[in-house]
């Protein structure tokens, strides 16, 4: 019970720190907390905002494009790397010096050679998403008990029900938590691509608001979309929860 | 498979890991020749490192040898033989997030017998060890010795000649290794397979063996055979198991030294 | 494979997706106002590494700053989270979701307030770099052996002796593998910074190149700023296995 107190406590105090401190000064940069709920119901009727409702249609169908491509480049590219022990001597190096890059740097020649429309936030997103999928395939190809591998085989399966039947559920809660992983990740790179540099999108209406000095309302969207990004990786880390308790 | 006599011949076989120049090649076995006869229990003993795992995997085809042949029946070994070839390891190796009834399965299932064979042959083979009341739990719900019998029933569902165990009992604690050693003489009387056997326990090995192969320490070689002409079950305080236990002991002590690194 | 002939494979490879590129623009595949050919490329990158190199060491200094203020903050918080029951089952949450929200969107504000300059960056580079280090930190402390602590106090070892010599060296691993990982957020913060606020440093100027359409430039750039985080990186894990060689 006392946990749960603190809790309450610490965000209580969070807010009211945040209140005192911002109340004095300038409500234009210093945003005060209570201000936001009034905020937030006058955004909608505030004729300068561009309409809500598109800009997060479109941000969350280029979320969907990049995690579905990140999915597919990651899972292909752990597995090629993990099972051909040859192209994975030569090709994991030069992964891992990619790993180094700050992700960031690739953005501004993404927007170059994309444009500023949802195709540069999609790669973005993509490039940042498919990183945490190929390295959870490799360590989940890694872990697999070599002894189940080899009863498998001695029954007489063959290699594609070996991959199958064995290393698939073996590798189910190692990959599990790079998927969702990689889902944060995707989510990152399109609002970092958007917030960077666009035309559409929640990351837009957000730069949009605070390049006229709309504060609050910058500060509304942007708990907004924290709180959703939040629910997202709650339901996944249900989803996490889910397998890991099958696969045992 | 009509072969006369013999399920297993293994002739003039040799292994090494590692290539020519490689500081770190071993040569595990020197040129072993042996064979198994039908329906008999077959033992290998020796000290650590003497190569009884290697020649046990040789000889079900998991291992293709450096040098030599094996032939089960009248065909020549190339690969996994999983229609004539059962194995028990001495970790389980039960699918975690499978249940026992589909682990025992598991085999049949790769092997496309129909669904209703499968059941039929799961539920006697976990009939035989005991575990019928368990089949839908999870392997790790069970005790160390009844995840071995899950693996023994998986092994006997799928009804090949030959069963390859290495060191099945090796993860259990003493009492239990006595009660699988009883349990697996019972077994035998119902189905009589021809079963290699590799151990490390003098104790089992003349508890359980129709022969008793030492290996010598690495590389290994078949030191001597040793037959066990005692009717089944046997009182391992009669004075023949005594006799043969001080013999079996003096021969692989020799060899146990020899591995550790110091001569008698 | 021997070790030389994987070098070799990974050289060819490279090779072979320069030559593909070159191709690529050459034939037309790809409009050179977009992808400059890599002989493009070479001509400018002296010229654009001579006007890099100021303004690269600007955002390494930038980082450094905040990665040293996010390697302190992260370690004394991680010992603490990773050390008290209480402290770490009350904040917790707040931390991974603190993680788990995108830092951008703070990041506005923070240049609302700090401005455009050398402030907002070592800031966004603290953000960005402290969360792991602690969170890597958290789990290193509560991963210690427990029977290490309870031989060392059966001993007679005080409070202050567990943690100088079991706990330390016991959570140095995590300590440094927080470190490794912390500095390539604290530079991918710095860079952010620039590019959505900033006057100096790289991410400001390669944010401009893309404005104008200079993709030759871009690219030299892109390619400098990414073999200077490779060597970063790759001399911190040099130095990280020195130092545990002791061990």
């Amino acid at each position: 019970m006392t946990v749960l107190a603190w809790r309450l406590g610490i965000l209580v105090g969070f807010f009211a720190v945040w209140e005192a401190v911002a109340a004095p000064l300038n409500p234009l940069f210093y945003i005060r907390p209570s201000s936001l709920p009034g905020a937030l119901l006058g955004m909608w009727r505030v004729p300068d905002l561009p309409p809500l409702g598109e800009h997060v249609w479109l941000t969350l169908q280029e979320i969907a494009g990049a995690y579905v491509l990140a999915v597919a480049a990651g899972l292909w590219l752990g597995f090629l790397l993990g099972l051909r022990r040859t192209v994975g001597r030569i090709y994991e190096p030069l992964l891992a010096a990619l790993y180094a890059v700050p992700s960031v740097v690739w953005y501004p020649s993404l927007m170059l050679f994309f444009g500023l429309g949802s195709a540069s936030k999609i790669a973005f997103g993509v490039l940042l998403g498919f990183f945490p999928i190929v390295l959870s395939v490799l360590a989940g190809i890694r872990q697999v008990p070599a002894t189940l591998v080899t009863v498998a085989q001695s029954m007489g399966a063959r290699p594609f029900t070996v991959f199958r039947k064995v290393m698939l559920p073996a590798m189910a809660s190692t990959m599990v938590g790079g998927l969702r992983a990689g889902l944060a990740l995707s989510v990152v790179g399109v609002l970092v691509g958007e917030i960077l540099g666009s035309r559409a999108g929640i990351g837009y209406v957000i730069n949009y608001a605070y390049g006229l000095m709309m504060t609050r309302e910058y500060a509304v969207l942007a708990l907004l979309a924290a709180a959703a990004v939040l629910a997202l990786d709650t339901a996944g880390a249900l989803v996490e929860a889910r397998v890991k308790r099958w696969a045992g | 498979m009509t072969a006369p006599g013999a399920a297993i011949r293994i002739r003039n076989v040799s292994h090494h890991f590692g290539e020519e120049g490689d500081p770190q090649r071993v040569v595990a076995l020197r040129d072993a020749t042996l064979e198994v006869a039908r329906g008999e229990l077959l033992c290998l003993i020796g000290p650590s490192g003497c190569g009884k795992s290697t020649l046990l995997n040789i000889a079900g085809g998991l291992v293709a040898p450096s040098e030599g042949t094996v032939e089960i029946g009248e065909t020549r070994v190339r690969g996994p033989l999983p229609r004539e070839v059962a194995y028990v390891f001495q970790e389980s190796a039960l699918f975690p997030w499978s249940t026992v009834a589909e682990n025992v399965k598991l085999g049949m299932l790769f092997q496309g017998v129909p669904e209703a064979e499968r059941e039929a042959r799961a539920e006697s083979a976990l009939e035989a060890v005991g575990l019928a009341e368990f089949a839908q739990h999870f392997p790790d719900q069970l005790s160390g010795g009844m995840r071995q019998r899950a693996a023994l029933a998986r092994a006997l569902s799928l009804q090949t000649e030959i069963l390859l165990m290495d060191e099945p009992f090796g993860a259990l604690d003493e009492q239990t290794r006595l009660l699988m050693g009883e349990w697996l003489v019972g077994i035998r009387r119902r189905a009589r397979k021809a079963v290699v056997f590799v151990t490390h326990s003098l104790q089992e090995a003349i508890a359980l063996s129709d022969r008793i192969v030492v290996m010598t320490a690495r590389p290994g070689r078949i030191k001597d055979v040793l037959d066990v002409t005692l009717p089944f079950p046997r009182d391992l305080n009669a004075p023949e198991v005594t006799e043969l236990r001080a013999k079996l002991w003096e021969q692989v002590r020799e060899e146990s030294l020899k591995a550790m690194g110091t001569l008698p | 494979m021997g070790r030389l002939a994987v070098l070799a494979c990974q050289a060819a490879t490279l090779a072979a997706l320069v030559l593909a590129w070159h191709v690529a623009v050459r034939t037309g595949l790809a409009d050179p106002l977009f992808v400059p050919a890599p002989d493009a490329v070479a001509t400018v990158l002296a010229t654009t590494a001579r006007e890099a190199l100021p303004r690269l060491g600007d955002t390494l200094l930038k980082a450094l700053c905040g990665y040293a203020l996010a390697v302190g903050l992260g370690v004394a918080g991680g010992l603490l989270l990773g050390s008290r029951r209480l402290v770490h089952a009350v904040a917790m949450p707040y931390v991974v979701a603190a993680y788990g929200v995108p830092k951008i969107l703070v990041l506005p504000w923070i240049a609302l307030i700090l401005g455009l300059g050398t402030g907002t960056a070592v800031l966004t580079a603290t953000l960005f770099a402290v969360f792991p280090i602690l969170l890597m930190v958290a789990a290193g402390v509560r991963d210690v052996d427990p029977t290490l602590v309870t031989a060392a106090v059966s001993v007679g070892a005080t409070r202050g002796q567990v943690s100088r010599k079991v706990l330390l060296p016991a959570v140095l691993p995590s300590v440094l593998a927080g470190m490794r990982v912390g500095i390539v957020f604290a530079m991918l913060g710095v860079l952010l910074a620039e590019m959505f606020a900033g006057t100096r440093g790289m991410g400001f100027l390669m944010q401009r190149m893309a404005m104008a359409f200079k993709a030759s430039e871009l690219f030299a750039a892109t390619l400098i700023v990414s073999i200077l985080s490779i060597v970063v990186v790759l001399s911190l894990e040099h130095l990280n296995q020195r130092l545990s060689r002791w061990r």
